[in-house]
């Protein structure tokens, strides 16, 4: 009989776009838990272009901390032999370049607006979006011309309700046929049709003896129905092997890991779900966002359902595409200290010019801050079209679905040096509403956790049991009609040794109750009338909630957050919330 | 550890790759000689097509287009040449939009190409070839100065380097473009402005090195026509001061400049080559751990693009004035006491 393959423990490799990041998991005791973690340049450009190198360096790294040897005769020793190696080597991803997409499809807010939706679901960026929107005089030549001259990875066709139109999705994927044909066999896309359904025979007719054609469920079935996880499957997988497989160096670390690559999204939105049915919570959900230096993810899972959106910037590697998209002003208006147009653009151009390196003055913290805040507000409005919950509150008001726990992620975010200088960004990005607690993934365990995930469950509960993320503390965020300055809702704190404190929270100011990290409080809230805390208006109630590095936060701003106009009173605003949440 | 690096080096060994935009063929061999106007590697653009609706424009069925067409498959075409005709009451005829050749006839539509269009690229250094990756390009070894840079406007050009500043912290102005600046590549110490970036053009200069240029400013850079390098990137910081010294040392030589930054997914440094008539230079060492001594440059707040040496591999982490606590180094900047510097924010000067 084979014996067992006992995993006791796990290195996981997480080779994102600046840095690499190693964790290594053990079983301690009774349970499984991060005993070393190390850092490298991730080494996948010039002049190295090879993954692996960076990965060695981090091991050697681990291995000085933990005085045994991990990479033996070339390679990482798997399984363990003695004190040498580990039983498992996990490898995840995001330090490639995403899948470059085009979209065909027929009516924007409906088959287009479904395929981006799709699109977002993984690494992969739009790179043009082919209609017959704006009365184009010969849109097949436009659309033919598209595509050969941007030689996308894919091309993701949709179109037409199952039974609906037909013509019109067959003359692009005409256009897509003759493109394709003109291209070399090595550069022609992939194909994945999500369409019309009953077309799907006469698309792959079309164009199967010139490329390679998926078909998936259609992304609109309806018109007023959206079925995206076939075709998003599709795309991952694509991007698993054109992309993940095909990094400089990969094949070298998919020697010593014999597991499949999984990329860095996937991973995190393992632990998002993971979290969602620890925490068992029908009426909330959970959100987790990971904020890069190339994407921001978005992770949800309601009602037992997840849902992963990857926004295509982050808060280095492509900021200026983003800035000449968006402008300079939407990032301006967060610097809490006056600053010119110029000053701030020079500070976005060298952040991407050089990724890695990181603020080492207040005001270049203050910049980093300003884009994280506006990379989540983005990767909120790219993420809540896909969710099925609370799509109305967010079109009518912007007020997110209830979310709890709130797991905070990503380089991006993270380090920066003060919880409270964190807890805002997060505040003013997702502006979020209702009671949460929000977790700081401060060691950036989370997509390793997610990893592990797959191999051995236990050890991913455990770790996460063992205290890997730490709390800045509970916020609640009351929305409705007030006036600057009213009481939009009163409380009782009782701490656990019974001590009582009774507080009351006024519109447009945020306010901090100690309650450290580990304490917990039972809370006693009386909203004012027109005032929700996602119990509903005026509804309060007892609760009990946990403490964390900067407190018990009510977030009494409003939702939308809106700031002044006037430059000197933002301003004054700004560096006032800093102040009140100890940033 | 292994931190990020830059090459700044009067004498190495520098391998430049020469890559096509689209496949090709490569015309040099492994062992060849070149010269930086010489014609390495050539590509064919994709051409022009148009997609020709005979059937609409005579008004006649897609069944019958065909019958009515003057050219065949293969056929080359002038612009104007008739390619289908439909006679009779309510005559008309279909033009050739394009010149070229029939590509494609079929369902009432003709698909014409146009003339490929061939792309030539150069060499840009002088050197040996060393690799001919078949199709794709080449890579050129040559021996002498490199310096990479941190931003370029896209552009490149092979001409003499001209220092026209004194000091590292002087830009170029208007007053030093003159009839003599026409062919250099021009060196400054700071920054540049609109004016003299307009008449570095309009005197025909072949390129210039600077510090740093303003954001406001990239626009036009972009639109100048001959490359623009800054060292340090973007901004008002000086040129690095180890920089400047080297390129003051090759004032008046050969130099091949390229202002390539890639894109964001494949970033590639601008960089500065000075063909040296040598046979052997430093081999530089990309891996080697970090070390005292070993010179840095730092990239980050106050003292940004000031460049000095590994004083000490601190044991403490390293206070920021954000608050952070993260592991750096003492670099001896050469004013006084040395500073410390997170290694996130220090680049390996090589």
């Amino acid at each position: 009989m084979e014996e067992a393959h006992i995993i006791d423990s796990i290195l996981v490799v997480d080779c994102g776009t600046v840095i690499t990041k190693l964790l290594l998991l053990e079983h301690v005791g009774d349970s499984y838990q991060f005993v070393a973690q190390a850092e490298a340049q991730t080494t996948g450009k010039p002049p190295w272009n090879d993954l692996s190198i960076g990965v060695v360096h981090g091991v050697q790294e681990l291995e000085s901390i933990i005085g045994r040897t991990l990479y033996a005769r070339g390679g990482i020793t798997v399984p363990r032999t003695g004190r040498e190696g580990v039983d498992a080597f996990v490898v995840i991803l995001s330090a490639v370049q995403p899948l470059r997409v085009v979209l065909a499809g027929l009516v924007r807010e409906m088959s287009l607006e479904s395929g981006r939706r799709a699109v977002n679901g993984t690494y992969a960026t739009i790179e043009a979006t082919l209609s017959r929107e704006g009365n184009l005089r010969a849109p097949q030549e436009m659309w033919a011309r598209t595509v050969r001259d941007l030689m996308p990875d894919a091309v993701l066709l949709v179109g037409g309700v199952d039974g609906g139109a037909r013509r019109p999705v067959l003359e692009l994927a005409e256009a897509v046929a003759l493109a394709t044909s003109m291209l070399d066999e090595e550069q022609r896309p992939t194909v994945i049709y999500a369409g019309n359904r009953t077309l799907r025979s006469q698309v792959t007719k079309l164009l199967g003896d010139i490329t390679h054609v998926v078909t998936t469920d259609n992304v609109r079935p309806t018109a007023d129905s959206e079925h995206l996880g076939p075709a998003q499957s599709a795309l991952e997988e694509l991007y698993i092997e054109k992309r993940l497989r095909t990094a400089p160096g990969i094949e070298r670390l998919s020697d010593w890991s014999r597991l499949p690559l999984f990329p860095v999204a996937t991973a995190f939105s393992h632990v998002v779900d993971f979290l969602w049915h620890r925490e068992g919570n029908a009426d909330r959900g959970v959100l987790g966002v990971d904020v890069g230096a190339a994407t921001t993810t978005m992770a949800a899972t309601f009602q037992g359902r997840s849902y992963v959106s990857i926004y295509e910037h982050g808060v280095a590697n492509g900021l200026i595409d983003w800035v000449e998209t968006h402008g300079a002003d939407r990032i301006l208006r967060w610097i809490p200290a006056e600053m010119d147009r110029e000053t701030l653009l020079a500070m976005l151009y060298n952040t991407e010019l050089l990724p890695s390196t990181i603020p080492q003055t207040s005001q270049e913290l203050s910049i980093e801050l300003a884009v994280v805040r506006e990379m989540l507000r983005s990767a909120v409005s790219t993420a809540w079209p896909t969710w099925d919950v609370g799509k109305a509150a967010m079109q009518a008001t912007g007020a997110m679905p209830r979310t709890d726990p709130i797991l905070i992620s990503g380089g991006g975010i993270v380090l920066t040096p003060r919880p409270g200088q964190s807890l805002l960004a997060i505040l003013d990005g997702l502006q979020p509403v209702g009671i949460s607690t929000l977790l700081l993934d401060s060691s950036r365990a989370a997509p390793a956790i997610g990893a592990v995930a797959g191999i051995k469950p236990l050890a991913a509960a455990s770790a996460l049991e063992s205290g890997t993320f730490v709390s800045l503390g509970t916020v609640i965020s009351p929305v409705g009609q007030a006036r600057p300055g009213e009481v939009v809702m009163r409380m009782r704190i009782t701490y656990e040794g019974g001590r009582e404190l009774n507080v009351e929270a006024r519109h447009g100011e945020i306010e901090v109750w100690p309650l450290l990290e580990g304490q917990r409080a039972t809370l006693e809230i009386h909203p004012s009338r027109h005032i929700d805390i996602g119990m509903g208006l005026g509804q309060g109630g007892r609760v009990e909630v946990l403490g964390g590095l900067v407190g018990l936060v009510v977030d009494a701003r409003g939702r939308p957050v809106n700031l002044p106009s006037n430059p000197d009173r933002r301003r004054r605003t700004l560096n006032r919330w800093i102040l009140d949440v100890g940033g | 550890m292994i931190i990020q690096h830059c090459i700044a080096n009067p004498l190495t060994i520098i391998r430049t790759p020469r890559r096509l935009s689209h496949p090709g063929t490569v015309l040099m061999r492994t062992g060849d000689s070149v010269e930086p106007a010489q014609i390495v590697a050539q590509a064919i653009i994709p051409p022009d097509f148009r997609i020709v609706e005979v059937a609409r424009e005579l008004d006649v069925p897609l069944r019958s287009a065909n019958s009515y067409l003057k050219v065949e498959r293969g056929q080359a075409i002038s612009e104007g040449d008739i390619l289908a005709s439909k006679g009779g009451f309510g005559s008309r005829v279909c033009q050739a939009p394009i010149s070229g050749k029939v590509a494609g006839v079929g369902r009432g539509r003709l698909l014409l190409q146009a003339q490929p269009q061939i792309v030539h690229l150069n060499a840009l250094v002088p050197g040996y070839i060393v690799d001919a990756e078949l199709g794709e390009g080449v890579v050129i070894e040559t021996v002498g100065g490199l310096i990479q840079a941190l931003w370029g406007n896209g552009h490149e050009a092979h001409g003499v380097l001209r220092m026209v500043v004194r000091e590292a912290r002087h830009p170029i102005r208007p007053t030093h473009i003159n009839a003599s600046s026409q062919g250099s590549i021009l060196i400054g110490g700071s920054t540049v402005d609109g004016e003299t970036i307009q008449d570095a053009k309009d005197m025909r200069v072949r390129g210039m090195i600077v510090g740093s240029v303003p954001a406001g400013l990239i626009p036009q850079l972009r639109e100048a026509g001959f490359p623009v390098i800054a060292t340090e990137g973007i901004g008002t910081t000086p040129m690095t001061q180890a920089v400047f010294d080297l390129l003051r040392s090759l004032d008046g030589r050969e130099a091949s400049i390229s202002g390539d930054i890639g894109n964001r997914w494949h970033q590639t440094r601008p960089y500065i080559v000075i063909p040296m008539p040598m046979q052997v230079g430093q081999v530089i060492r990309a891996d080697t751990p970090l070390a005292i001594g070993d010179r840095v440059r730092i990239l980050r707040g106050a003292y940004r693009g000031r460049s000095g040496t590994i004083h000490e591999m601190l044991a403490r982490h390293v206070q920021l004035e954000t608050g952070a606590h993260l592991p750096g180094a003492s670099v001896d900047i050469g004013e006084g006491e040395p500073v410390r510097v997170p290694y996130a924010n220090l680049e390996r000067l090589f």
